[in-house]
């Protein structure tokens, strides 16, 4: 089952695709997804797991349990950077404020990662609930928080913000393309429900997994560029973080997921979240809070290691990890 | 014909807005500002990326100002280059219709 599991995920269209883009940038290929296209894929494949998650959601009442895993969540979010500093700090010569910088993007989630979870629990036959979504929603943002505070402490004037900047500096943590893209498609989805779903699923539902092929080249091709330009910048010890990081947040998060009482197919999203690592609502409002970080140790750790290692290895592994300790 | 200031910045995407301000502050009476396309700096290479932040983009701007006015904004646009990635240059430039600028 475990190896089925790991095969039927490699081979899976969208992972081939990835790879393919990877491959491509690697190799110094020309080959581009045009950018505005690029963005609106993005959009479209936010709304449609926002629409969708929604629907699901309007058809559940909101119980104790669903609480029980967004205190957990949001404890994983504000709490993994914390960790992932610690780890940064010790394995590798970062500077304070990079590894601070770093750690936020750890606690904070890749909603990539999310979809293609969601995606390879489904070719599995792994049922799970469109709450998750929420939860995707509510990890994006308090990692940053916790970011700022880590950058702060003994180094105050760089982790600090102008009080004229405050204002943008919240619009670009809360109002981001992606959580209002996200979040806004999870209300309009609730409210709507299945009806709603039925006008626009030729739009949303069925065309799905072609776009999310188009979008993963995409991914795949900036994960190769990042990595080729970017991997100079770092050292032994912060590549190794962005595999063994992943890992500790989902070694951490599975006896959570079972404390909780939670089912195998959300266990699983969960877990994948906390070992997935942001690249665009972090490193937007780090270049605004912590304009001294350096874009291309982050973004490098993020997308060009951790996604990669996520999409390929990592999202079987917390599979098996959740029917270890799922309900 | 009148002799004038020409201001060049390219600021990362992320900053846009604070040079913005500081130019509209000073009392600019304009500028024009486009998207990067590539380039090459800090010892690697960069291009215009695909996210929906946009926070790896460079943005180029471009105003003509007189002497009071570029000594008012070169201060903080200076401490905000410090910060931020981005360069400044600033040159002579002569143009037909001194109201404009």
């Amino acid at each position: 089952m475990s190896s089925e599991l790991i095969l039927s995920t490699l081979l899976s269209p969208i992972v081939l695709f990835f790879i393919l883009g990877l491959g491509a940038a690697l190799m110094r290929s020309q080959m581009s997804v045009p950018e505005s296209f690029a963005k609106g894929l993005a959009i479209y494949l936010m709304m449609a797991i926002g629409l969708k998650g929604g629907v699901e959601m309007s058809k559940t009442a909101l119980s104790p349990d669903i609480f029980a895993i967004a205190g957990v969540a949001l404890v994983l979010s504000f709490g993994m950077p914390f960790l992932a500093y610690m780890m940064l700090r010790v394995t590798s010569k970062m500077s304070r404020v990079d590894a601070a910088a770093t750690a936020g993007h750890y606690g904070s989630i890749s909603i990539v990662t999310f979809v293609a979870a969601t995606q390879a629990l489904q070719l599995a036959g792994i049922v799970t609930s469109g709450y998750m979504v929420a939860m995707a929603a509510l990890m994006e943002v308090p990692a940053i928080m916790s970011a700022l505070v880590l950058a702060r402490r003994g180094m105050k004037k760089e982790g600090e913000v102008a009080g004229s900047e405050k204002g943008e500096l919240f619009r670009e943590v809360f109002l981001n393309a992606s959580v209002v893209v996200l979040v806004g498609a999870l209300a309009i989805g609730w409210m709507t429900g299945e009806a709603g779903m039925e006008k626009i699923a030729p739009f949303f539902v069925t065309p799905f997994q072609g776009v999310l092929c188009l979008f993963l080249l995409d991914m795949g091709l900036n994960a190769g560029r990042g990595l080729r330009q970017g991997w100079r910048q770092l050292d032994a010890g912060a590549l190794s973080f962005g595999i063994i990081m992943p890992l500790i947040g989902a070694a951490l998060t599975a006896p959570l997921c079972w404390l909780i009482g939670m089912s195998i197919g959300d266990a699983a999203l969960l877990i994948t979240l906390a070992a997935s690592a942001s690249y665009i609502a972090v490193p937007a409002a780090m270049r605004l809070a912590l304009p001294k970080a350096q874009p291309s140790i982050y973004l490098t750790l993020s997308l060009g290691v951790t996604f990669p290692f996520n999409l390929t290895l990592g999202i079987p592994l917390y599979i098996i990890l959740a029917q270890w300790v799922g309900g | 014909m009148f002799a004038k200031k020409r201001l060049e910045l390219s600021i990362e995407k992320p900053a846009f807005k604070r040079a913005c301000r500081i130019l509209e502050d000073a009392g600019v009476k304009g500028y024009t500002a486009f998207s990067a396309f590539a380039g090459y700096g800090g010892g690697m290479r960069w291009q215009k990326g695909t996210d929906l932040s946009a926070s790896q983009d460079m943005i180029m701007i471009i105003s003509v100002m007189d002497q009071d006015v570029i000594e008012k904004v070169i201060d903080a646009l200076e401490n905000l280059i410090g910060s931020h990635i981005g360069l400044l240059n600033i040159s002579d430039v002569t143009v037909l219709r001194d109201e404009k600028f």
